[in-house]
């Protein structure tokens, strides 16, 4: 008898880790039936996750640290993360309007690094401020999502207050673009494919991609109630192992194509083929009608240890709690980070595979020069900040 | 002490005759003070302009992310809203969730004034839930009674046969072939539909 696992999923690109091991075959492996479901909320996932509707979800990192808080409204929720699931494809896109007006405001912020285009924000809203007009509105997906850390840390890098400058709403992603496109909000920062699609139908421009504010900001993480993976070791271990192995195959240059496809049905992403495939093959087409730009490292599921739940990764999103007042200022990150996140269940799964596993679990974020670069891929913050938190 | 009357409540949902369903339940228990909206992409201003005490929503809407913006101790808000567990009652938790329902209360309300809120909410989208299955089976039952006649119809123009007859032959190969009546009519129709 296989062991039956339910995990729910957001719509994005980043569910293709679960969605590839079920498709391909990995979880039916380590005889694991795996049931797939699609759900349009992040509320809803974390509450079926935490009242026993599902055994492993596809999460924000942010939410098993708010869980574990018990922000959020709601009571303790103890939920381990055994690893990540990839890094994400999130950016930052703002109405064709809003971006005519950046640009006319600030053209070499424009043409600079995208990471800093956020001063030609800066201006606009400095216009806005001086003629009395009323303040721009942004989503994110979630308030405990790396959306809204980085969304914030783009706009605070060029001097923008995120909580008094401009209004900052949430709105579940596959909403977003309907959002854009009718006017209700300036800008958003979302996963993929809700970037794209909004450039492809000419609604929205994207002016700075995850790699250009920090590459390696954690995103979705895998999500187990703690008390099921208690009495469950080796069903979890089976689980982490599929879910590696599906993160290695979906993060195949060669397998990009078909990945798109499986993605494109209605019962996994169901977002247009080309818009999946423009994002998944390293060709993002960030303004309509411009020829797409060349960024292999767009999607990443495996290399660069992109599967490793890094305790200084859940760290980092514990101290933007932090920054934007989510959490008490005295919070002990450093106690709280190490039972949430779980590099010792990931460790306990993989070993004797073949998978490169780092030597520590917790690293120096940011460094230029870090010596682990080849394992690890770019790591800078576009405003070059250390990270350094230790454990 | 609120009375009962004086809970202002707000119930949430893209389904109006859910939504419909839940007010009128709510409203012959005593609470008179119900609103409801549907989907909206001002809802945070919506919401504070209506000042509920409670928000029922179902526990699937996207607009729920919304919501939990408001927990955040926020100039959003005026009073600080949580999402309502009843942490003494599991199995009421494990009813909630499989009814599809999720409460959220403003800070300082009593559990037990609110629980048998909560506790109309999940019987009424159960009662919907209901309705929903026996119209939907109701539906398919009609489809298979529209199946029979076209099929009867069929043999009877094709094969000269009357309408009992037509019938009794449809009957008879469904208990040959162990099948629904409805099922060996729908092979009739498509066996005619291919021939012309």
């Amino acid at each position: 008898m296989a062991n039956k696992v339910r995990l729910g999923f957001v719509p994005l690109v980043d569910c293709a880790i679960p969605v590839v091991a079920r498709a391909m075959g990995f979880a039916q492996q380590e005889n694991i039936d795996l049931e797939l479901v699609r759900e349009m909320s992040w509320a809803a996932i974390r509450d079926k996750l935490s009242f026993g509707m599902f055994e492993a979800a596809h999460l924000l990192a942010g939410i098993p640290i708010a869980a574990r808080l018990g922000l959020g409204g709601l009571p303790v929720q103890n939920i381990v993360v055994p690893m990540a699931l990839g890094r994400g494809g999130n950016a930052i896109t703002v109405s064709t309007q809003l971006y005519q007006r950046m640009l006319e405001a600030d053209p070499n912020a424009m043409l600079g690094p995208r990471g800093r285009s956020a001063r030609a924000l800066k201006k606009v809203i400095d216009e806005d401020k001086a003629e009395g007009r009323p303040i721009l509105s942004f989503a994110t997906v979630f308030p405990f999502s790396s959306h809204n850390y980085e969304l914030r840390y783009w706009m605070a890098a060029a001097g923008i207050d995120p909580d008094m400058d401009v209004n900052i709403g949430v709105i579940a992603p596959p909403r977003m673009f309907d959002s854009l496109r009718n006017g209700w909000v300036d800008g958003y920062c979302v996963g993929e494919p809700w970037n794209q699609r909004a450039v492809f139908h000419g609604d929205g421009v994207i002016v700075a991609l995850k790699d250009d504010i920090w590459s390696r900001s954690p995103e979705k993480v895998l999500g187990l109630r703690e008390d099921w993976a208690q009495s469950n070791p080796e069903l979890v271990s089976a689980l982490v192992r599929a879910l590696v192995r599906a993160a290695e195959w979906a993060d195949q240059p060669g397998n990009r194509v078909e990945l798109a496809h499986i993605l494109s049905e209605e019962a996994n992403v169901g977002a247009p083929f080309e818009v999946l495939k423009a994002s998944l093959s390293g060709k993002p087409v960030l303004r309509p009608g411009e020829p797409p730009i060349d960024l292999p490292d767009r999607h990443v599921f495996y290399r660069y240890t992109a599967t490793f739940p890094w305790l200084s990764q859940g760290r980092w999103i514990g101290e933007q709690m932090k920054r934007w007042r989510q959490i008490p200022q005295d919070t002990d990150l450093k106690a709280v980070i190490p039972d949430v996140f779980r590099p010792d269940l990931y460790r306990t799964a993989v070993a004797g595979l073949d998978v490169l596993v780092p030597q520590d679990d917790w690293r120096i974020e940011g460094a230029a020069d870090a010596p682990d670069r080849s394992l690890v891929g770019m790591d800078q913050f576009l405003d070059d900040t250390i990270f350094k938190a230790e454990f | 002490m609120v009375k009962l009357e004086e809970f202002n409540i707000l119930v949430i949902d893209e389904n109006p005759d859910r939504a419909a369903i839940v007010e009128r339940g709510l409203v012959e228990s005593g609470y008179t003070r119900v609103a409801r909206i549907g989907t909206s992409h001002n809802l945070v201003e919506r919401i504070q302009a209506l000042a509920p005490d409670i928000i029922i929503i179902d526990l699937e809407n996207p607009d729920r992310d919304t919501l939990e913006q408001m927990f955040q101790v926020s100039r959003a808000i005026a009073r600080p809203i949580a999402m309502f567990v009843d942490q003494s009652d599991a199995s009421m938790i494990h009813e909630a969730v499989s009814a599809g329902v999720s409460a959220y209360v403003v800070d300082g309300l009593r559990q037990d004034r609110i629980r048998p809120i909560v506790e109309m909410a999940i019987s009424r989208f159960n009662v919907f839930d209901q309705l929903r299955r026996e119209r939907d089976e109701a539906q398919a039952k009609l489809n298979e009674r529209k199946l029979i006649e076209r099929a009867k119809g069929i043999l009877m123009k094709e094969k000269g046969l009357s309408e009992e007859d037509s019938y009794a032959l449809l009957r008879k190969n469904a208990m040959k072939q162990n099948r629904k009546i409805y099922e060996i009519a729908q092979s009739v129709i498509t066996a005619f539909q291919l021939e012309f």
